[in-house]
């Protein structure tokens, strides 16, 4: 057991531990869920469309049916009596294309077969017939007058806020007349009154393209249907809320319905809410055998990414730069299902400005349907979409206000306690001090060489954690070890030790004697999701009570096999300190009790909206970052030179962990400000692979790299912790594209900053901007 | 996925010689190959995988040329000592193709036959004025580099010959530079810059940018007209650039190319 150092206040918590699944995933031990086999297992793959918008004339499959190893080939028509679609906000999204084709990529039929290779040379040969319908490839095309619909019907909506469960029945009848599939708005005060008396008004338009997340691990699931029991492995993020879409989609019980979620090979949010498990599962439901479904890269891109959008800006201000009136409009492309989006667009709306006094505001938020492929959640969770607006919108005023940038934040960030959605948390984070730590990091270590550089920041807040619903169990062992079970996955972020850390502290045992055991929806606690960096605040929460639950039971156990009353028992390392001076401990506690050398104490801890997490959002989670980039005049490309990130965290169970994060987070979010975009050219993906779709490598790394942690205890989690895991990510596009406009003395009106565009902004001809001079002339 | 297709594992160069053919393919580290094949553009029923021919292993020299084996890997050209002493713009050229992953299993030969535009090896032997031999069992012949590629993805070999060897003559004597401006995991745009020995002429090679590189020979650096080079130049419009920025940015790479030379001179 360490011990405790001056100045420590913890045990566990607070200290840099080596993560549990380290070394095996480092050598490759580590299970995935593309390793799980099954016995009798079949293999699936996809038919998919190869239009943006048609209606499917007919599907002839018998050709692909009678080749050898193809077991079964499944249409919409096959599923007749099951409940085919699923959407956890609007039901929209057909498990197998019926009637029409609304994407390319989109699942048409399943073909079965004894390998993979059988079913993969079978998919040829399934002839679909389409008759082509005019495409909507954009939400600008989308919105236009007379488009064509994306959706002819509405389905049944689930209220976002209250997040019910989706009603099954009747939801059809009802006819949309238009793209929209969700609108969020946000407004207080009176911005039309403002614009007239305002010192200046400041407008941006600013796009954020279409991405993907690019987890390494492609969507994969292996599903086994049997006698009205229903097992699915899966790379799912929120393995019980895809047992519910499962458990809908069959008319089964929850509880016959499995789903277990080993490692996930990242997600980033993209493996959110369901995704290729009802294949699986209603392929397995057809053959009755197990059936295993293994996404590339490419059908991957197709299944998800992020909202593209189109962000309009104008914001008031007095002459001292205070901010009077803000006005966002936000258009989210979300492809041709809602998944999501209608969340992040919600989110979106509540991100986009800023953590700021805006005495008036007014925010309109579309997610559109097109015919592209489904958008749903990613890291940032509509935070990046609007940030890159609102804050390089704030850049802009600073200029035309001739008042320096951070000194025009400071001026208008919310003060510790202050509401920024009105009636909601008031934040939990001293954003002045964060703001203090990235302009310091920035000045102290400037380059000398000051040619073509400049360094910018940016910052944001989200309203994070998600509806707080979580469970954990802990069962202290014969021996006094601990296995914790949650609901919550381990993709990576290090819950596995942050949670192991959490018991082992309040436990008072050593960290090697906890094991954590997670996502499996028929065996471990109950979770909601994994994301909006809820795990280590919320789980964390759920984990401290169930500790304390299984500490109470102990304590009772251990007065009535002593014989003394539990008030006479202390606490103490790995046990209890009994009157008289004598200790026992949990394992002699367990066994004393059953009388016998078996046994073991279960915790329980719950965690509803009440208390400390009554008010919405559980935490705010901070994004505070600060970038120096230099730019090649004649090539355009851009070198981020150095990189300040502030953890803004509460409380760093796992400090190494949360720079990590961090600094993933950054990389991540220069990889959309730098390189990242998915591109149409009619009616598919001119890059939907790994080759040209670029991500961000170790050589982009910048070369300085300052990772702050801000520990002020000031979040609701357990030891004042806050998540993270987002926040860095959310606000860099904006500091890169402020940093690349105060270089050339223009505004750019979209990122990726690649070098050709660049180029083309710092030689394009038109009326310049404010930012004043070149810091250096052009080279020749 | 992968199709199913025969591996055969020769290790005498006669042996794989007699298998390759129409469906039977050379293949060295896979890397452009399996991805083909994994896409469905190529289907061959057979693989002839050249790993274990020892002939096709060898870097050497023969008097002042350099002798490369067409399995020969960039990982070990990059880290190869002798190359860096006397050639070393192509060592440099090797340390930076595409990735680890890339340069690790992908070969010289893999590289050339599959003729790829985007290739910066491809440009700097242009440049070099490297040849190449081709084997099949009834013979040999040997074919300067700029002859041996055609086009985007096209070559003259026919599919029952191996490239056996890469040979720069007189290499001892070449010094260059190479500069690339790389976005993605390929070159946009790659420039070589050699002088055949201390007097000799310069050869400029210009790749990545269209179907197969431009070459041209100067007597001095003096002759070089960036702008008219870039000019000549047939940019594929891709994601990486349009015409223009293309065209712009071979202007810029020449002349930091001959500048980058003329410091050479200077030192
Ligand atoms: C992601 C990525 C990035 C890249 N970046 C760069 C870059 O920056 N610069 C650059 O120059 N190149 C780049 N390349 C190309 C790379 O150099 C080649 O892919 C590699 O060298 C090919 O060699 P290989 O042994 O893997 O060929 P294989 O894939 O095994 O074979 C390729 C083709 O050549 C044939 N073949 C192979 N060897 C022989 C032989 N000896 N005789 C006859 N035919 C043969 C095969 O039949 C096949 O058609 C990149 C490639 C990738 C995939």
């Amino acid at each position: 057991m360490p011990d405790l150092e001056p100045g420590q206040t913890h045990l566990h918590a607070g200290r840099s531990v080596l993560r549990p699944d380290l070394i095996e995933k480092v050598t490759g031990a580590a299970q995935y869920c593309v390793d799980i086999r099954r016995s009798g297992m079949l293999h699936a793959k996809i038919v998919r469309s190869r239009r943006a918008h048609a209606r499917i004339a007919s599907i002839d499959t018998s050709a692909a049916r009678a080749m050898s190893g193809v077991v079964a080939v499944i249409v919409a028509s096959d599923l007749a009596g099951l409940f085919a679609r699923f959407g956890h906000i609007v039901p929209d999204h057909e498990i197998l294309a019926s009637g029409k084709v609304r994407y390319y990529g989109e699942p048409v039929a399943i073909v079965v077969a004894d390998t993979e290779a059988a079913a993969s040379d079978a998919l040829d040969y399934v002839d679909v017939d389409y008759e082509d319908l005019p495409a909507v490839m954009s939400a600008e095309e989308a919105l236009a007058p007379g488009a064509p619909l994306v959706h002819e019907e509405q389905h049944r909506r689930v209220d976002v806020d209250s997040l019910s469960p989706v009603e099954t029945g009747a939801d059809q009848g009802e006819l949309r007349t238009s793209n929209v599939a969700h609108e969020a708005t946000l407004e207080w005060g009176d911005v039309d009154s403002v614009w007239p008396v305002a010192a200046a008004v400041v407008e941006n338009r600013m796009h954020y393209p279409m991405l993907y997340a690019y987890a390494m691990e492609p969507y994969n699931a292996v599903a086994s249907f049997d006698e009205g029991r229903l097992e699915v492995d899966s790379t799912a993020q929120h393995p019980f809320m895809v047992r519910d879409d499962l458990a809908r989609i069959f008319s089964l019980p929850l509880a016959a319905v499995t789903v277990r979620a080993p490692y996930l090979g990242g997600g980033y949010g993209s493996k959110s809410y369901t995704k290729v498990e009802p294949l699986a599962a209603v392929a397995s439901w057809r053959t009755g055998r197990p059936v295993k479904l293994v996404l590339d890269v490419e059908e991957s891109i197709y299944t998800t990414r992020a909202d593209s959008a189109e962000v309009h800006v104008r914001s008031a201000f007095d002459d001292q730069g205070h901010i009077l009136a803000r006005e966002i409009d936000i258009v989210m492309d979300s492809g041709a299902y809602a998944d999501n989006s209608p969340l992040v667009v919600a989110k979106s709306v509540n991100r986009s400005f800023g953590p700021y006094r805006v005495p008036n505001l007014r925010v309109r938020g579309r997610s559109v349907y097109t015919n592209t492929s489904p958008a749903s959640s990613y890291r940032g969770f509509g935070a990046p979409q609007g940030v890159l607006a609102g804050e390089t919108n704030l850049e802009q005023a600073a200029d035309r206000l001739g008042i320096d940038s951070a000194e025009l934040r400071r001026r208008n960030l919310v003060r510790p306690g202050e509401e920024i959605l009105h009636g909601k948390r008031g934040i939990d984070a001293d954003l002045p001090a964060d703001l203090e730590m990235v302009v310091g990091a920035l000045r102290e270590h400037a380059p000398e060489d000051q040619s073509w550089f400049a360094s910018a920041m940016a910052c944001s807040a989200s309203d994070a954690g998600a509806f707080p619903v979580s469970t954990a169990t802990v069962r202290v062992q014969a021996d006094g070890s601990v296995i914790v079970l949650s609901g919550s996955t381990e993709m990576g972020q290090g819950s596995r030790s942050a949670l192991a850390q959490i018991a082992a502290e309040e436990l008072r045992v050593e960290l090697r004697v906890v094991t954590v055991r997670q996502s499996d929806t028929g065996a471990t606690a109950y979770e909601r999701t994994t994301g909006a960096s809820r795990t280590t605040t919320l789980t964390g929460l759920a984990l401290q009570r169930a500790c304390q639950d299984a500490l109470s039971k102990l304590r009772s156990m251990a007065a009535e096999v002593k014989g003394c009353s539990a008030d006479e028992i202390a606490p103490s390392p790995a046990g209890f300190a009994l009157p008289g001076g004598d200790t026992i401990s949990y394992g002699e506690v367990v066994r004393s009790w059953f009388g016998a050398a078996a046994g073991e104490v279960t915790g329980i801890g719950l965690l509803r909206r009440e208390g400390a997490t009554a008010k919405m959002p559980p935490f705010w989670e901070i994004g505070m970052i600060g970038v120096g980039c230099r730019i090649d005049p004649a090539t355009g490309a851009i070198a981020v030179e150095q990189l300040v990130t502030v953890g803004d965290v509460g409380f760093a169970i796992n400090p190494q962990a949360v720079e990590a994060q961090d600094l993933g987070a950054a990389t991540q979010g220069l990889g959309c400000a730098l390189f990242e975009e998915l591109l149409y050219d009619g009616p598919q993906l001119m890059n939907p692979n790994i080759v040209d779709y670029r991500v961000p490598r170790m050589r982009d790394l910048p070369g300085r790299i300052d990772a702050m942690l801000a520990e002020r205890r000031d979040g609701v989690g357990p030891y004042g912790a806050k998540g993270s895991g987002e926040g860095a990510l959310n606000p860099i596009a904006a500091a890169v594209a402020t940093a690349v406009a105060r270089v050339v003395g223009r505004w750019p009106d979209r990122v990726p900053l690649t070098p050709e565009r660049v180029w083309r902004l710092i030689n394009e001809t038109g009326p310049d901007d404010t930012t004043g001079d070149r810091s250096s002339p052009r080279e020749g | 996925m992968l199709p199913p297709f025969a591996l055969e594992r020769p290790d005498r160069l006669e042996d794989a010689l007699a298998l390759i053919g129409d469906d039977c393919l050379p293949y060295c580290g896979g890397t452009e190959l399996l991805m083909a094949m994994k896409l469905n553009v190529l289907r061959p029923s057979c693989l002839v995988d050249l790993k274990g021919i020892a002939a096709l292993a060898r870097v050497e020299w023969r008097g002042d040329s350099l002798v490369i084996g067409g399995a020969v890997r960039h990982a070990s050209l990059a880290a190869d000592a002798e190359i860096s002493r006397s050639l070393a713009v192509l060592t440099v050229v090797e340390q930076r193709v595409g990735n680890a992953r890339v340069r690790t299993q992908g070969s010289i030969g893999g590289n050339l036959c599959f003729a790829e535009p985007r290739s910066d090896v491809a440009t700097l032997l242009a440049a070099l004025g490297a040849s190449i031999t081709l084997a099949s069992s009834t013979g040999q012949r040997r074919i300067a580099i700029t002859d041996f590629v055609l086009g985007a993805y096209e070559t003259v070999r026919e599919p029952t010959e191996l490239l056996v060897e890469v040979l720069v003559p007189s290499a001892r004597l070449k010094s260059g530079v190479y500069l690339k401006h790389q976005y993605a995991e390929r070159p946009t745009v790659g420039v070589a810059l050699v002088r055949e020995g201390e007097n000799g002429v310069w050869r400029l090679a210009v790749g990545a940018v269209g179907d197969v590189p431009i070459v041209i020979e100067v007597s001095s650096l003096d002759e070089i007209d960036a702008e008219a080079v870039a000019d000549m130049t047939d940019p594929i419009e891709d994601i990486s650039g349009g015409v223009d920025y293309k065209q712009h940015l071979v202007a810029v790479y020449v002349r930091r190319a001959v500048q980058a030379a003329a410091e050479d001179l200077g030192a």
